[in-house]
């Protein structure tokens, strides 16, 4: 019964993170159209309407007295205009920031409820943010220094004969970034879910023995218990680190080191 | 052969959680320590900690994921 491969082999741990159509529908018009809505699609809605109807249920309606959901949201506000105003010193970047910490944030947390999907556990999703965010900021630093934006690559104080080693040192440490980026949230959201579904299927088969290992099996079930409050604390840490590593990226561009 | 190998190497990619573990231990001693010191800047630490603490968990996650890959996939 115990340490059984065959099952683990079966019930794959990364199955939880497969995309699969739910509605789909395929026709031969235009060469070939393919719609579909896959379960990253419906849970990315999922995030949206959660989103939305969170700042919808927090709007304070001009009252007097905020609503303790308004006192929350906007402690969360004031968190993130603090953090902005730290690290680049001016407003114009804090809804674009404030976007998308929430956006990871849902993102992380509705994936924390048992047998949902999780849309940064996608490389899709994660890659795509960090590349995007990169581009941005890239296109941003040109835009202001034009040409000069290419000295962010030298930095000061270099002489002249490790020049050419430090821009390549430089340039690959720039671009590990688009990489580093998105890879640290999904790998982080990877490692936590697999880590708690292969825990769970030890549960479940300690469980489901007799009555004494089953009562036995509460002492880890608390552990369990604990790690899932780590994952909980890591969805909000990973929003809280994608977000402050953005905003120093973009302080990098518009000041250049 | 092949399945060995696979969990060798599985195993083998996990010994990457040891920087992490050491690095994490390090980042929240040096928390302490620096809090000892200098309680006033508790929360500006603890922030910067915090982000420490995830770049560190980060790249232990990386190792760990390889060996979740060999393992299942």
């Amino acid at each position: 019964m115990f340490g059984n491969q065959q099952y683990n082999i079966i019930n794959s741990p990364l199955e939880q993170f497969e995309v699969t159509s739910l509605l789909g529908l395929n026709a031969p018009i235009l060469g070939y159209l393919n719609i579909s809505l896959t379960n990253l699609a419906l849970y990315s809605l999922l995030v949206l309407f959660i989103i939305v109807s969170l700042h919808y249920m927090a709007n304070n309606d001009t009252k007097l007295v905020p609503s303790k959901w308004s006192i929350a949201l906007e402690s969360v506000f004031a968190s993130i205009n603090s953090m902005v105003r730290e690290q680049l010193g001016k407003e114009l970047y804090l809804p674009f920031i404030y976007s998308l910490f929430f956006f990871i944030l849902i993102a992380n947390l509705t994936g924390n409820i048992p047998y949902s999907f999780t849309i940064t556990t996608s490389i899709m999703v994660s890659i795509g943010l960090s590349f995007t965010i990169l581009i941005a900021v890239t296109i941003l630093g040109l835009s202001i220094h034009k040409l000069h934006f290419f000295s962010y690559f030298v930095p000061s104080g270099t002489p002249l004969a490790l020049v050419p080693l430090l821009v390549l040192i430089e340039l690959v440490s720039y671009l590990a970034r688009a990489f580093s980026l998105g890879i640290r949230l999904f790998a982080n959201m990877v490692a936590g879910h697999t880590l708690m579904k292969i825990l769970a299927t030890f549960l479940y088969q300690m469980f489901s023995g007799s009555l004494i290992v089953a009562v036995l099996t509460l002492i880890p079930f608390t552990l369990f218990l604990a790690i899932m409050g780590l994952e909980l604390a890591v969805s909000f840490i990973q929003a809280y680190v994608f977000v402050i590593l953005t905003c120093s990226y973009i302080k990098d561009a518009i000041e250049l080191h | 052969m092949l399945a060995a190998a696979k969990y060798l190497g599985a195993g083998l990619a996990c010994s990457g959680l040891i920087g992490a573990g050491a690095g994490i231990g390090l980042i929240f001693s040096a928390l302490i320590a620096s809090t000892a010191r200098n309680p006033q800047i508790k929360g500006q630490l603890f922030s910067y900690a915090i982000l420490g603490f995830a770049l560190a968990e980060a790249t232990g996650l990386f190792s760990l994921m390889i060996c979740f890959l060999l393992l299942y996939s």
